[in-house]
């Protein structure tokens, strides 16, 4: 790319087709995009097919049994772990991000604010591998003490009890929670940041503390966007793979307890696509998964982008969600 | 509201102050697991590094001298650079696209939409997806990392394309008109005003987009698999930090364990580099969001 | 800093990466930059150099014994096996898709398996080592080894036996103070030829087992915490107090786990060394295609889940997808398995195969074909 421009323009000396052909080229890699796309979908749709056809589209979803020696594929177990898991941490995150994003936004001390939102978002820097090796070897062992006596001392809760395994749905659920931090908080800052000033000052003016002046100005307003934020952690944490590959014991069953190994639909496919290599219905059977999986995090990236591009349309900024992972 | 003007109850003084203690509580709890991660990287990996561990490639030896991570950062930097090569100029086509010509049509929109869409794509799907397409179909051999650039790239492709035409967006409009005034053509008002003024947006976008790609392990799995020794043949099979760090985890061997901590603090180090990089370009920036 | 590649040609990282991202931006899908293990033409300190790159993936069970002979195949002709340990499963099926130059798996193809890859050729088994399947346990206050039956393992992993000091343990342990420690179950959850080999053993002195999860790669395991790969399973009794555990010598020893003495089928109770490994690949009679198993066999001295492996390849490996050079290569690969690697064996307490099979593995060996014609070399 050339430096900027000084000065006054050249007369146009470039033929004259260059527009034309610079719209050409760029309607292309647009279009190519558009097909690239298309393509992605119907290939999956189409290799899923067979799966679809030895199991039948009710009973991949909803019969409990994945055993790939027996030619049995029924998903339920890993829908079951990713729904679990992903609910889990937003349980988990949510308020723990929101919280940050508020007290970054409105409360902390002006010079605290920047780099609260980098240590924030140094979260985000880490890479899922990494959560995978810390989650395996520090805090899942370090967490089996407290699981154990929770699921003794808490065991009429449902899905509670037991003795816990070390690798299970609720270290994965926790190191989800951790990566869908940073996400959500950002997008939460960005659509607390889009309040209306008169807003809040009038709700200070009237002689609200700062927390009523949260309540009844910051949070009314953001409350679409903020559910829109904790929707995209949601899409974040269904997708997940390798983190919860190495956390949650891969063990193709429903758990008894929260404190039990599971799967999910992401890690089913990591860890299979290799056994899965010349067996047809096998591989059909884990693009099945990665559909289904494709399905959940469309459906809820939909409704979280409508809720924030709603929320900040109200805004006076516009701000692209893309950037803020 | 009925408040006004009398003094603050001392209740709602205290409602106050314990909702400010909560939101710093759970804000200083967010922050927790960053300082382990942090602390056991810089504890254990540190322990991890030598001379010879980042000069040697593993020697995927049951015992003994296990080796270094050389050719799994050479790996990550060649996949990577070639995702890169592929995706950004992809991504910021379309983004000046978008904003130079398609604007609000209907096919622009579509873009959009789309590029959304594909955002929102858990990773191992392009893993997958390239699996099926390139792996599986056997196009020029199994296990490639160009293979793995292009799962890659696939990944980054919206990110570039999304920031950029952010970036773009921001551009006032009557620098545009003034250069057409002047008498430009539009592709030289593109190239004379539009990139070079949008450059640092641009560039910290890819940067931002790389970073995210460096670190996915899902993507290069299915497509890349892995190997011990060096190999700058972006056609066959090439090692890769991620990977190099997910074969060791699942190995549990301590000598293993202790190189994967190495290799993920070398790894995020790495990521962070690249961060830094973009953050300065973007203060350096005349354009600011 | 200079780094070597693995010619042994020196390069400047810098250089070296700029001009990577250069052919790379021109080379998307050509095969056409800097070729560095594919070059047989480069000098070499050693005349017998080959170069070049197989690549396999399959068992984690022989893992260890094959990234051995690996490094030192390596050494001794420049040539560098990529070996990635999948489990069994995905070994035959990276195989029979022909996505890997040579397969490797612990218990042999089925026939349906067979079946399935015909359309690259006929696969030839060609056993390499055998290894004892140990039972491997870790817990605090049993330091000597236990001794146990096969129907009491099978108990154990259906989980009808539940704590260490279970009357089915102590009647086999008499003297043996056992803690009451609840045992944990770990176990494969990926497709396994070990798993096969543990669990055709546990079938063959427990109805309930055979009727139950049967025997297979992969089981619907009644209880436990599932694991990849033996060197999972190895990770899991090790981290867990009262974990018991199937995995393969090699890995017991090298987290220096206490192994069960378990009885065979004269009704000795056997330790899993070497030799009782041995005993049992001696008391072996393959048929003529060497699908064979070594599980629950005769002789006073056997240990009784001793599991044979193999390695996989297409009877004419060039119909099946590789070139002339990597078909040379790949029979060099297999003769050092059955020659120099036998040696190196006990170094990792496997046992070398017996030497009947091993000559019936050899002529396999030299049968394999290049488009019609034995391979060269």
């Amino acid at each position: 790319m050339s430096t900027p421009a000084r000065g006054t323009l050249p007369r146009a000396s470039g033929p004259r087709l260059a527009d034309p052909i610079l719209q050409g080229v760029l309607a292309a890699i647009a279009a190519s995009v558009l097909l690239l796309i298309g393509f992605f979908f119907v290939k999956l749709i189409l290799e899923s097919e067979p799966a679809f056809e030895h199991t039948g589209v009710v009973d991949f979803v909803f019969s409990n049994n994945w055993v790939p020696s027996r030619g049995q594929y029924g998903a339920l177990p890993l829908v079951f772990g990713t729904l679990l898991t992903s609910a889990l941490a937003l349980v988990i995150g949510v308020p723990v991000a929101v919280a940050s994003a508020l007290y970054i936004t409105e409360l902390a001390p002006r010079r605290v604010r920047g780099p609260l939102t980098l240590l924030v978002e140094l979260l985000a820097a880490v890479p899922s591998v990494v959560y995978g090796l810390w989650g395996i070897f520090f805090l899942a062992p370090k967490l089996l003490g407290a699981e154990k006596w929770f699921s003794s001392t808490f065991h009429f809760i449902p899905f509670v009890g037991g003795s816990p395994a070390i690798p299970n749905y609720f270290v994965a659920s926790l190191i989800l929670a951790i990566m869908i931090i940073p996400i959500v908080s950002a997008i939460s800052r960005e659509v607390m940041s889009t309040v209306p000033r008169d807003h809040k000052e009038a709700a200070l003016a009237l002689g609200a503390t700062r927390w009523e002046m949260i309540r009844i100005a910051v949070l009314p307003y953001s409350r679409a966007g903020i559910s829109g934020a904790a929707m995209l952690g949601l899409g974040r944490a269904i997708g997940e793979t390798i983190a919860v590959t190495i956390v949650i014991g891969n063990a193709a069953v429903i758990g008894d307890t929260v404190f039990s190994q599971g799967y999910t639909l992401a890690a089913v496919i990591a860890n299979e696509f290799g056994e899965a290599a010349s067996d047809p219905v096998h591989r059909a059977s884990l693009i099945a998964a990665g559909l289904l999986l494709f399905i959940l995090t469309l459906v809820v990236n939909l409704v979280a982008r409508y809720s924030v591009t709603r929320a900040e349309s109200a805004g006076a900024r516009k701000v692209p969600v893309g950037m803020a992972g | 509201m009925t408040a006004v003007l009398t003094p603050i109850s001392s209740r709602r003084r205290a409602t106050d102050r314990a909702a400010r203690g909560v939101t710093l509580a759970l804000t200083l709890l967010a922050l927790v697991p960053l300082f382990l991660i942090l602390y056991f990287l810089l504890k254990e990996g540190l322990g991890a590094f030598s001379m010879s561990f980042f000069t040697t490639d593993p020697t995927g030896r049951f015992l003994g001298n296990a080796g270094g991570i050389r050719s799994a950062i050479v790996g990550t930097v060649i996949i990577v650079g070639l995702a890169t090569v592929i995706a950004v100029p992809l991504g910021i086509g379309v983004a000046l696209y978008l904003v130079e010509y398609g604007k609000q049509s209907r096919f622009a929109n579509a873009v959009r939409y789309f590029i959304d869409v594909m955002t929102g794509v858990p990773s191992v799907m392009f893993g997958l997806f390239i699996y099926i397409v390139l792996v599986v179909a056997q196009i020029d051999g199994t296990f490639a990392a160009w293979k793995g650039a292009i799962a890659l790239s696939l990944l980054m492709l919206p990110v570039v394309a999304r920031s950029s035409e952010v970036v773009l967006n921001l551009i006032p409009n009557a620098l545009r008109e003034s250069a057409l005034a002047l008498g430009a053509p539009r592709w030289r008002m593109i190239f004379r005003v539009v990139l070079p003024t949008a450059l640092p947006g641009l560039v910290t976008g890819s940067m931002l987009a790389i970073a995210r790609a460096a670190g996915e392990t899902a993507p290069l799995l299915f497509t890349v698999a892995f190997v011990n020794g060096l190999s700058a043949n972006v056609g066959q099979r090439m090692n890769s930090l991620p990977i190099q760090i997910f074969n060791d985890v699942s190995q549990a061997q301590d000598r293993l364990v202790q190189r994967a901590w190495g290799a993920a603090l070398t790894l995020v180090l790495m990521i962070l580099f690249v961060s830094l990089i973009a953050r300065l370009v973007q203060r350096r920036s005349r354009l600011q969001p | 800093m200079g780094i070597q590649n693995e010619e042994g040609r020196t390069l400047r990282l810098q250089r070296f990466s700029a001009a990577a991202v250069v052919c790379s931006s021109l080379a998307i899908g050509v095969a056409a930059c800097g070729s560095s293990n594919d070059s047989s033409s480069t000098t070499d300190s050693a005349s017998a150099q080959k170069g070049g790159t197989l690549n396999g993936a399959g068992a984690t069970f022989p893992a260890p014994i094959y990234s051995e002979w690996a490094a030192r195949f390596k050494d001794k002709q420049g040539t560098t096996i990529n070996y990635q340990a999948v489990g069994s499963g995905g070994g035959i099926a990276q195989f029979t898709a022909g996505t890997v130059d040579f397969g490797a798996t612990d218990s042999a193809m089925k026939d349906e398996e067979i079946a399935a890859a015909k359309s690259k050729g006929v696969p030839v088994h060609v056993p390499t080592v055998l290894g004892a399947v140990t039972v491997s346990y870790n817990v605090n206050g049993i330091e000597k080894g236990l001794k146990l039956d096969g129907a009491t393992v099978a108990d154990i992993f259906l989980g009808k036996v539940t704590s260490w000091n279970d009357k089915a343990i102590a009647a086999l342990n008499s003297g043996l103070t056992l803690p009451s420690t609840k045992i944990a179950v770990c176990h494969r959850s990926d497709e396994s030829g070990t798993t096969k080999n543990f669990t055709q053993f546990l079938a063959a002195y427990s109805k309930a087992w055979d009727k139950g999860p049967g025997v297979d790669k992969s089981v619907k395991w009644p209880t436990g915490t599932g694991a990849k790969g033996n060197d999972g399973v190895a990770a899991c009794v090790k981290q867990t107090d009262g974990a018991v555990g199937y995995v393969e010598q090699a890995y017991a020893l090298q987290n220096n786990f206490t192994t069960a003495s378990v009885k065979n089928k004269e009704g000795n109770f056997v330790a899993p060394t070497l030799p009782a490994t041995s005993a049992a690949g001696g008391a072996a009679t393959p048929p003529e295609d060497l699908r064979f198993s070594t599980i629950d066999g005769p002789g006073a001295d056997t240990y009784p889940i001793a599991a044979v492996t193999f390695l996989l390849v297409y009877q004419d490996v060039c119909k099946a997808g590789l070139d002339e050079k990597k078909a040379g290569l790949l029979k060099d690969w297999l003769n050092y398995a059955l020659g120099d690697g036998q040696a190196v064996a006990r170094e990792l307490q496997y046992a070398k195969l017996p030497d009947s099979i091993k000559t019936m593995a050899q002529a396999k060996v030299d049968g394999l074909q290049c488009n019609g014609t034995a391979i060269a070399g």
